[in-house]
């Protein structure tokens, strides 16, 4: 399963991939953008199977890649990992068809779990 | 009311989210004060003061200059001391989700009021290893996951106070920058201690409770 983690803080990205390292995930299947920006370049040109996005980044926020990628008909797997989640996030991110929402700092066992809806 | 201060009678606003945070009148600087503790953080866009205790946490003071937004927190990382931190920032090692969470979510409040990422000035305190019978040196790897994730964001540190033998008051003006720092003598070290271990306690509670959502 080829993942694509978009965090715009460095160190955010590099746990998130050592987590799904721990879950089974190889290296090689994971790739990253700093911004959804970025991340939707790279979804255009190289379609994952899931995206773990974080919420606030400059450029393109994680909710605005997700409204962008649903508006051109993209049904990728997307799920957030976010530092925060209010009610009102929550609920945007279901009707814009988010599979989830994490939030940080999160265990390995939720992304895991996270994960597994995504996979099975 | 003129000037930089603020009179007792009109305290400067609050913003979303940090009612919960106690702010008390500092009557030797004619200012707000705003106190926080283990695990809390707190953003101010007005000229108060942010102060803090710390005995091997560690506080960030993050401002942009321009905008004059600026805040602090006050984090460790929890767990087992002896396991390396990794390179990248300590993203190689679980136990500094907290840290990179307690960094970001002061970054990201500091830039949803208006600071610009490029701009941000940032100062480390803390990290003291306060007791002789520290041999796990906590602080010392708070402060090694500080300056790594610094690195690794692209940052730079204008200014630090960390490590030694004494606990730490940080009194920071995120409006001007200024830090002033009192080392503390070791008859309050004890207190100090008891409230950081308290919160180490509280983050392995808060895992049970790490929140997961799955929509429909």
């Amino acid at each position: 399963m080829k993942i694509l983690v978009v965090d715009d803080s460095f160190a955010m990205r590099m746990m998130v991939v050592r987590t799904l390292r721990q879950a089974g995930f190889n290296g090689k299947d994971v790739s990253q953008a700093e911004d959804g920006a970025a991340a939707l370049e790279q979804i255009r040109k190289n379609p994952p199977d899931l995206v773990l996005a974080d919420w606030n980044m400059p450029n393109m926020t994680g909710i605005e890649l997700l409204e962008t990628l649903r508006a051109e008909d993209n049904d990728v797997a997307f799920g957030f990992i976010t530092t925060e989640s209010t009610r009102e996030m929550r609920q945007r991110a279901t009707d814009a068809g988010a599979q989830f929402l994490v939030s940080k700092p999160f265990t390995a066992e939720s992304l895991e779990k996270a994960l597994n809806t995504v996979v099975n | 009311m003129g000037g930089m201060t603020n009179s007792r009678e009109t305290w400067p606003d609050v913003l979303d989210g940090f009612d919960g945070i106690t702010r008390i009148w500092d009557s030797k600087h004619r200012l707000c004060a705003a106190k926080i503790l283990p695990g809390e953080y707190y953003v101010t866009r007005t000229h108060e003061i942010i102060t803090t205790v710390l005995g091997s946490c560690i506080s960030a003071c993050i401002r942009d200059p321009l905008s004059g937004v600026g805040g602090m927190n006050h984090f460790m990382l929890p767990g087992d001391t002896k396991r390396s931190l990794g390179r990248w920032g300590g993203g190689e090692c679980l136990e500094t989700r907290y840290g990179i969470a307690a960094m970001e979510k002061l970054i990201n409040d500091i830039l949803k009021q208006g600071g610009s990422k490029d701009r941000l000035e940032l100062k480390l305190f803390g990290g003291g290893t306060v007791l002789a019978m520290d041999v796990n040196n906590i602080g010392e790897r708070n402060i090694e996951f500080a300056r790594q994730f610094v690195r690794a964001e692209g940052f730079s540190i204008a200014a630090e106070d960390v490590g030694g033998p004494h606990p730490r008051k940080v009194n920071y003006f995120p409006r001007t920058g200024k830090v002033m720092i009192r080392r503390l003598r070791s008859l309050q070290t004890k207190a100090i201690l008891d409230r950081e271990k308290r919160y180490e306690s509280n983050l392995a509670s808060e895992d049970q409770s790490c929140e997961i959502e799955l929509f429909d």
